[in-house]
């Protein structure tokens, strides 16, 4: 698939269930997109910070701060989105002492379920239409939501539809829709699922997808699977591993390692050894669950290599960023 | 003796705490299989919501009260059972109609409440709700007293610290200033009082009905002012629960990956613990990359002539290389643990490295109690 084609939808959600990895993945999509000449923003709405940290940049606020070239970021707080909301809508200023009530979101989402997350949505929308409330304006190629988690998410994404089922009438209903027709064309919007190779997780992706062409008639992008181990033998050094480990002969790469000057002890060859053994048992346990995923799914699946390095600064997601765009275009 | 052990030995209640996705759920289970194990009659009470602990114990579907663990899933599992085993997960709706049944003055008011168009959405929506009736729940087994142990998974909120304060964030909700303006015009008859509350309220109603309508507003102020005379039994509930929690007979489990994030969490948590004044009782670090050695030098051009070699030096410069790989995670997770280090107590430690095998089932759980209560106390 052409990378331009994958980020043709200029709002790109990523979701799954908590600690899989959503925020790497996105900021690594952002990093594809930004290496084509796209200007990106990431918006943050579940927890703040991670991104930020990641870019190594000041921590986000609710006007888009440019992290890297191109990629800029935004924290989504439905405080500050209702405040915008009831600007735009109502000509409403902040000035209100209302919005900084204590609880005056409370009631509000307590009155109308799904509100918060509609609030959220839609500054996402106000994003994608290039608006902003400063006097600044961005025009954004692609709008990444780095979204909620995956069972959140999709009550997350049904917010608009809720409401529009459930208030019939009022004030709400209007811009509820205009949502529901964001999320719901394949042309604007596309959700992409990040899971790892393990058995809840791909139980739970395979659910969300499937609820999400369900309850909402979206078909998922892309299944973005991370943290999968690489392989590391070759058939032929498996075999030969294999032969030399049943043969008790694991000393004779010690000899090796003589033969080049290198010094092994006996632990160092049962560690060697060790490690090939757990990646071995930890890539047989990834690869089972990636099969059962793939059963599971018509929606393409990308694998994303494990970090050694643990994924947590720019060099890891530049790393990451180049993986996708070999797995995107092989899709 | 691990922490871990130590605790499920003395304590009536354990909780278990720590940020999404490291494996509280897992843990949970495995302390109470444990325990059950060695003779203890153990509930089990999990709120996540994707029914994880209902696979490993091989339950379709989990109650609203815990429901025994048949034995026989224990023998054909390997696993010698001496105690009984009780797992459910918390329903948050079906606990809150429990709740508002027994606190309502009169079982009309009940029945109006529960009958309520938006009683179903305040169930799930209304802020801290479902910490508030996972902890209701916990006090509500503990004070029955039918079971030595009860284990508790705390819920799936974005910040650990979230449940701890979920019973005070929801009677402050319910009393607040706010919520009393909206429900003041129901109240009193004919509005006399509300003709005296200040320009506030009306400014405040006035935006509220512009964003939801006029027609929503009043059922959510009429089910509200029904609740009204409910308030002082969740308040004293809720101080119940804080007191059980920071009795005795609790202890905290802070369950941690060994990645950046989630530890950044759990010391921030373990601190917070200490203030409230809450029993810290085991660090729990999930999925930690086993140390097999010691580092290797090997230098750049002794790989190089590897590499280049023969089919028995090629593979020995992989093998050099996947284990220089493994090294490198192994110390980059133990300088993401240091901050815990300087303030979690060295004996309060259990590591659990990442297993062969997964704990999905009962004795992917049995191998993970094995860690939790046997491995060795941190080195």
């Amino acid at each position: 698939m052409e990378l331009d084609d994958f980020l043709g939808p200029r709002i790109i959600i990523v979701s799954g269930k908590g600690g899989v990895g959503k925020t790497t993945v996105s900021a690594a999509l952002a990093i594809v997109a930004a290496r084509r000449g796209r200007k990106v923003c990431i918006t943050e709405v579940d927890r703040k910070g991670t991104l930020a940290k990641l870019f190594d940049s000041e921590p986000l606020t609710y006007e888009p701060s440019e992290m890297s070239p191109n990629v800029w970021g935004i924290h989504i707080e439905p405080g500050d989105a209702l405040a915008e909301y009831l600007d735009v809508q109502y000509h409403m200023k902040r000035i209100s002492w209302v919005f900084t009530t204590t609880h005056f979101l409370d009631i509000i989402t307590t009155t109308a379920p799904g509100f918060k997350d509609i609030l959220v949505l839609g500054k996402v929308w106000y994003l994608e239409q290039g608006r902003t409330r400063s006097a600044v304006k961005h025009s954004f190629d692609n709008v990444i939501v780095d979204a909620p988690a995956a069972g959140h998410m999709l009550s997350f994404l049904e917010s608009p539809k809720g409401l529009t089922d459930a208030l019939r009438v009022g004030p709400i209903r209007r811009q509820a829709e205009w949502l529901v027709d964001m999320v719901t064309d394949p042309h604007r919007t596309k959700v992409h699922l990040v899971t790892l190779p393990e058995e809840m997780p791909v139980i739970e992706t395979l659910e969300t997808s499937e609820a999400l062409r369900r309850r909402l008639g979206i078909r998922s992008g892309a299944i973005f699977v991370n943290a999968v181990y690489s392989e590391l033998l070759s058939k032929q050094e498996r075999s030969l591993l294999a032969e030399i480990r049943s043969a008790g002969r694991t000393a004779e790469l010690a000899k090796v390692a003589a033969r080049v000057g290198l010094d092994l002890e006996e632990e160092d060859v049962d560690a060697l050894v060790g490690y090939e053994r757990f990646l071995e048992a930890r890539r047989s346990i990834q690869a089972r669950h990636l099969r059962a995923l793939r059963r599971g799914t018509e929606e393409p699946v990308v694998t994303l290599p494990f970090l050694f390095s643990a994924g947590l600064a720019l060099p890891d997601i530049e790393t990451l960023a180049d993986a996708l765009e070999k797995e995107i275009e092989a899709l | 003796m691990s922490a871990v052990s130590e605790i499920a030995a003395r304590k009536e209640v354990i909780v278990c705490a720590g940020a999404g996705g490291v494996g509280k759920t897992t843990v949970a289970a495995a302390v109470g299989l444990r325990a059950a194990a060695e003779g203890k009659k153990v509930a089990v009470l999990t709120i996540d919501p994707a029914r994880r602990l209902a696979t490993s114990l091989g339950l379709k579907e989990l109650g609203n009260d815990p429901s025994r663990v048949s034995p026989r899933r224990f023998s054909s599992a390997g696993i010698d059972m001496r105690g009984e085993l009780y797992a459910m997960m918390l329903d948050t709706k079906s606990t809150f109609d429990e709740v508002v049944m027994r606190y309502a003055p009169s079982d009309e008011q009940a029945e109006t409440i529960l009958a309520n168009r938006l009683y179903r959405n305040i169930a799930g929506t209304l802020s801290g709700t479902q910490e508030y009736m996972a902890m209701e729940k916990l006090y509500e087994l503990h004070a029955a007293g039918g079971y030595d142990l009860i284990v508790i998974d705390t819920p799936p909120t974005r910040n650990a610290l979230d449940f701890l304060d979920a019973p005070r964030r929801m009677t402050d909700f319910l009393d607040s200033r706010v919520l009393k303006w909206l429900i003041l015009p129901y109240t009193r008859a004919g509005g006399g009082i509300f003709r005296m509350a200040n320009a506030a309220a009306t400014t405040f109603l006035r935006v509220v009905k512009r964003i939801v309508g006029s027609e929503v507003l009043q059922d959510t102020a009429e089910f509200f002012a029904n609740l009204q005379g409910m308030y002082d039994g969740f308040k004293q509930r809720a101080r119940e629960v804080a007191q059980l929690l920071q009795s005795d007979a609790t202890s905290f489990i802070v369950v941690t990956s060994p990645a950046a994030d989630s530890v950044a969490e759990a010391t921030f948590f373990s601190s917070r613990l200490n203030e409230a004044g809450l029993p810290f009782g085991a660090l729990v670090v999930n999925r930690v990359h086993p140390r097999l050695g010691d580092p290797i030098a090997v230098r750049p051009r002794v790989l190089q002539r590897l590499e280049r070699g023969d089919g028995e030096e090629r593979l020995l410069a992989k093998l050099l290389d996947n284990y220089e790989a493994f090294m490198r995670v192994v110390s980059l997770e133990e300088k993401n643990l240091a901050a815990l280090a300087r303030r979690v107590p060295k004996h309060c430690w259990v590591r659990v490295p990442y297993l062969e095998r997964e704990a999905v089932d009962l004795p992917g759980l049995w191998a993970v109690s094995e860690q939790l209560f046997d491995g060795p106390a941190d080195a």
